[in-house]
Order: structure tokens, then sequence, then C-alpha cells
């Protein structure tokens, strides 16, 4: 990809607060239009990244780009983006309209273009109508759609999300959600979105940077870092995992033949005799069948239902495999607690994970 | 309220009580208010507007002269005037030097923050008097900056520094800062950093997001400060007195000594005449910063 085209660059950044490091040797490129989200858990780096990028923090090393200009040295008030705070930050002393209308007072748009463009951006998230309301005056999710407004309409190169769903209840983040990623979709802008919801992660994102101890594990695509974790860490920050140990017994052509203690699994992985692989198999790509169906034996421990999927735990050998069953028929309801089962999965669907 | 039904839960009666029974934790303060600070206050206005008399404390027959002596003499309006500029003074310079300190210690760690408070409340623990005798002791003919000045040989004969508008100034903002210094560092404490950040992250510069962010959030802090100090300044006679000399005359000092002169209802009229500069400043402290606006009410 041409160098233009990236509307954030990270080149090798880090940020220590009194020698402790909060961020360490991230490099990231943000193409133009991409929604691009730092995930991970509290204290993983992921919103000091954000901050470095919005210059409210300064990196100990590397540097950073904004539409290809460095921006390492520049104060925030002269670098190409807004935000969304994770409080909203709206101006409590002024109106919505005034709140939508400062990014532009403070760019002398003149005063009847800033009218017209408050309003416009007001319109944009439906909120025409609460022009002349004050922030206090407004519930959770309004106030985050203004919060949207006012960082929307100066067109930043860049748009910052400190998690600004993390305020709203279950039902109100979902909506906005989708909201906001047919906003972005529709405006095309750049998007940094900082959040430790990895389902959000999921659902907005083009591509995802899982965040762990200052460090990007892994980023990719939702599919690609979903489908194929490449640490224990991802596989189980990003939804759930089950995991297994074993050592190849036997290797060729790129299978890998591994010894699991209660049996021998086949893998797609390039290995060598007598090594030691940890690997990780979805809930939801583990098969259950009857026992002479073949497969790992195991006993049925204990069934969640969920209404759209049923959990089923299984003790093989003492270790714990979860399964998830869609509830499509009632296929999924006619286990018991106790029956003796088997589970297999497909080849593909086992993902070694790199030794950490 | 219909209270003929038996006091039972939830009945208009048991309301009643209830009712009563949370007046009755506020009854005793309003009681006292009333007896000590309204009624009397009432009693003074009333004074006011009687004319003056010989041999009573005051007489019968209702008035405005005292008023009138008051506002239409240029005396007094040029003590009203002078008042008016003791208190814009020591108001404004209060404040100028109080903001940076404030902001200063609104960005502490809260440990510091505490000894900070701690030490700007030590002044307020010594009296005014002392301190007035402070100032003697360093103004005055002999005081250290004349004794040092002459020693020194950059001046013949010592400066006339104490008994002037300036002395009383310095005087009083001295005493009065720490006031100014805690409301408004209160006010920027409790201030989020992300409104000044988001004001940065929509291109204001420190400047900008001075104005148009961090001094209006600060507003209520600045007008309880401004008022506490400029209402303060009004009533602060021993200072005046002493440093401002028996020429020097403030409205409090008028209506001291009409008091002392046994002209009673003159001396009510000056009080309220005092009492009107104070609400009159007061409400126009609140007109121009509008520290209603930042829980957003306009």
């Amino acid at each position: 990809m041409a160098a233009g085209e990236i509307d954030v660059r990270l080149e090798n950044v880090s940020k220590s607060f009194d020698r402790v490091e909060a961020v360490k040797d991230v490099s990231v490129d943000i193409p133009r239009g991409q929604f691009f989200s730092l995930l991970g858990p509290s204290g993983c780096g992921k919103t000091t990244t954000l901050r470095l990028v919005a210059g409210f923090e300064h990196p100990s090393a590397g540097a950073i780009y904004i539409r290809g200009a460095a921006v390492t040295r520049v104060p925030p008030y002269r670098r190409d983006y807004s935000m969304v705070f994770q409080n909203f930050a709206l101006f409590p002393h002024l109106t919505m309209a005034e709140n939508v209308a400062f990014g532009l007072r403070m760019r002398r748009v003149p005063g009847p273009e800033r009218a017209r463009r408050a309003r416009e951006a007001l319109a944009m998230v439906k909120l025409e109508g609460l022009a002349e309301r004050y922030p206090r005056q407004l519930s959770g999710g309004q106030q985050q759609r203004v919060a949207l407004a006012r960082a929307l309409v100066v067109q930043p190169a860049v748009l910052l999300l400190d998690e600004p769903l993390g305020a709203l209840d279950k039902k109100l983040r979902e909506e906005m959600q989708v909201e906001l990623r047919e906003l972005q979709h529709r405006l095309g802008t750049t998007t940094l979105f900082v959040t430790h919801d990895q389902e959000e992660a999921l659902t907005m994102s083009d591509r995802i940077a899982i965040m762990r101890d200052g460090v990007i594990e892994q980023i990719g695509q939702p599919r690609e870092v979903y489908e194929r974790p490449r640490t224990e860490f991802v596989a189980s920050f990003l939804g759930v995992s089950n995991f297994f140990d074993g050592r190849i017994t036997a290797a060729a052509n790129g299978s890998a033949t591994v010894d699991l203690g209660f049996g021998q699994a086949v893998l797609s992985h390039r290995g060598t005799v007598g090594e030691a692989v940890r690997f990780a198999v979805r809930p939801e790509k583990v098969r259950l069948g009857q026992i002479s169906t073949g497969g790992f034996a195991a006993q049925v421990r204990e069934i969640v239902y969920r209404g759209v999927t049923t959990h089923i735990y299984l003790d093989c050998h003492g270790n714990e495999v979860i399964v998830f069953l869609q509830n499509a028929s009632s296929d999924a309801l006619a286990w018991r607690i106790g029956d003796a089962v088997a589970f297999s999965w497909e080849r593909d669907s086992a993902v070694v994970l790199d030794r950490g | 309220m219909p209270s003929s039904s038996i006091a039972a839960d939830g009945s208009p009666l048991g309301d009643l009580l209830r009712q009563l029974r949370s007046w009755s934790l506020v009854a005793l303060p309003i009681l006292f208010f009333l007896i000590f600070f309204a009624g009397p206050l009432l009693y003074l206005f009333v004074v006011s507007l009687l004319e003056p008399s010989q041999t009573e404390l005051y007489g019968t027959n209702v008035t405005l002269q005292n008023y009138a002596k008051v506002l239409g003499d240029e005396f007094y309006l040029r003590i009203i005037q002078r008042t008016l500029l003791v208190g814009a003074l020591v108001t404004g310079i209060a404040l100028l030097i109080a903001y940076p300190v404030a902001m200063a210690i609104a960005r502490m760690t809260p440990r510091w923050r505490i000894i900070a408070m701690i030490a700007l409340m030590f002044p307020l623990m010594l009296s005014n008097v002392v301190r007035a005798y402070g100032w003697i002791a360093v103004l005055g003919r002999q005081g250290v900056v004349n004794t040092v000045l002459t020693q020194a040989e950059i001046i013949d004969a010592p400066l006339a520094l104490l008994y002037s508008i300036e002395a009383v100034v310095l005087g009083l903002m001295t005493i009065l800062l720490p006031y100014m210094i805690i409301s408004i560092a209160n006010s920027l404490t409790g201030l989020d950093r992300s409104y000044a950040e988001a004001a940065q992250s929509l291109g204001a510069g420190p400047l900008r997001t001075f104005i148009h962010v961090t001094w209006p959030l600060s507003s209520p802090g600045v007008a309880a400060g401004m008022q506490l100090v400029f209402f303060l300044t009004l009533s602060a006679y021993v200072t005046i007195a002493l440093l401002g000399g028996p020429r020097f005359s403030l409205l409090v000092s008028m209506v001291y000594r009409s008091a002392m002169a046994f002209q009673w209802t003159f001396s009510a009229a000056l009080a309220f005449v005092l009492l009107g500069v104070a609400l009159g400043v007061g409400a126009l402290i609140m007109l121009v910063l509008r520290p209603g606006r930042v829980q957003g009410r306009g």
C-alpha cells in the first residue's frame, strides 16, 4: 500500500511512566477509511496508545504520523484528528449546538457556515430537535451521539474513540455499535477505536490489534484473529477456547500426529517428532456424538441452556472441554448430565499456538 | 389537611406528624435566624426610616432624610466611591494572584494539595489586628522598608507608605487572598481533565482552552471567591482603621463613627447603603460570571 494512503502510522512507539513501560515497541499502519480497534484488558496499554496518537502523552521512543505528517512532537491542538471520550466530555456550560460547533469555532469557520454544519451534524445523529439543550438534560445515549457529532463535524483525518460505548447499558450499546458502524462506513472516516469488549471489537472493526502488557500480540481482520489466534492469550481473550497439550509422534507433509494422553489428534502443523505443542479448538467447532460415532470419549458434566446456544461442559480424563451447540433443533437439548459421549473436530479447526 | 382519622401509617395525620418531625430538625436554626438576624435587620431598617431625635434614640416620624443625606452629599458619595474602588482593587488583585496559584494547587497530587490547603489556612488563624500591626512595622516611618532604603541612601527622608489607599489594599488583599485561592482551587480540582483535552482535540490551544473551557467551568469558584473577598473587604473595619489612618474613611468607618456619635437613624441608613453595595456588587458578579451555566442552566 502506498504511504500516502496511510492515515495513522505508529513506528516502534514506546511509552514509559516512572520506569513502567505502558507501551512497548508498537508499530501499526491504519489505511484510509479503516475501522481499526485496539482490544485488550485494562492496563494493556491500549488507552495510552490512543492518547499518544491524540498527543496527550508523548512517546519515550518511536514516531507517530497522521496523514503522512510527523506529529510526534506536535501538540494535540495542531494534529488532524478528533476524539470521543469515554465520559463524552461534553462542555456542560454550552448547548448541544454550541458543543458541536466548538471545533468549527476553533478552526475559525465563519458563523453562518458554522451554524449550518453544526445543524447538519446534529441531524446526522438524529438529534436536530435538541440543539438548544444542555448536556445535563440529555440521556447517556443522546450525549454519546452529540459527542460523536462534535467529533465528526470537523471532518478529521482520524476519529479516535476511547471506549465511547462503555457508559451505556447493553441494549443501547448494541444499537450504537450498529449506528456507529453505519456512520463510519458512510463517511469513510479512518477510525481508531479502543475497547476491552471483544464482541464490540469483532462487530465493528475492519482490523483488530490485540494488546497485552503494552505489546501487540496479534493484528488481523476479526475473522482472522478469531479463527487463527496466534497465542493462548488471544485465543482466550477473544471468545472462548479449549486448550490441549500434546507431543508430536509423527510428522509429514505439513501435518503432525499428536499424542494427547487420552487419544491421538492430527493437526495441520509443520513440526518435528518429540516437539511439545499446545493448540486451541473453539467450542462451537467441537462436534458431539454418541460414543459409537468415534472421537475422544468424555462424560457430560454440566449443561447450560443459553437461548441461542446450549453450552455443554465435558470431562475428558480430567480435562474440561466446552462445546457450544446451536439450538437449531432439539438435538442439543437431548443430552443429559452423566451421558457418555464422543467429541471430535475438523482438522483445520485446531489452531497450534506459539509457545510463549 | 383533614386530620380526623386515626394516626396510622399513610393516614393524613401520620403524614402531618412525619412532616412536623422533619421540620423540627430545622426549626431551631430558623428560629435563631429569625430572632437574631431577620428581626434585628428589619428593626434596623425601620430605624433608618425614622427622623433623628435629640432626646430619644430616634423620632417617630417616617422620613427618607437619612438616605437623602447619604446619597445627596458629595462627601458620602466620595466615600461610597472609594469603598467600591478599594473593594474592586482588593478583589481584582486577589483574583489575578489567586488563579495561577489555584491552578498549581489543582495540579498537585492529593497529598500535596492537602498540605497546600492547610498552609493557606494558617494565616487565617492569626488576628487581623496583629497582621495590621505587622504591616505598620513594615511600612511605617521607622518601618523595615524605610529603614533599609534610608540606610542604603536610596532615599533621604522616609516615604509616607502608611495611611494610604495602597496600604489598605495591600493589607486587606494579603489577609483575604487565601479565601480566593481556596475557593478557586476547589473548583479547579473537581474539574475533569477530559474537558480541557476535549477542547484541545478540537483545535483549541492553551489560551483558547482557558478562555472557552477552564475559565467558564471554574466560574462557581471564582464567583464565590470574589464575593467572599469583596464582602469581607466591606466589613474589615480594623485593618482599614489601622492602615488607612484617622483620615481614611470607607463606608464601614462611617457606620462606626456615626453610631459612636449617637446618630442612630443616620448610622442605620449608612448600614443599609453598605448592604445595598454588597447586594449590588454580589449580583453583578453573578451576572457577569454566570456560575449557574456550569450546571447547564444558561
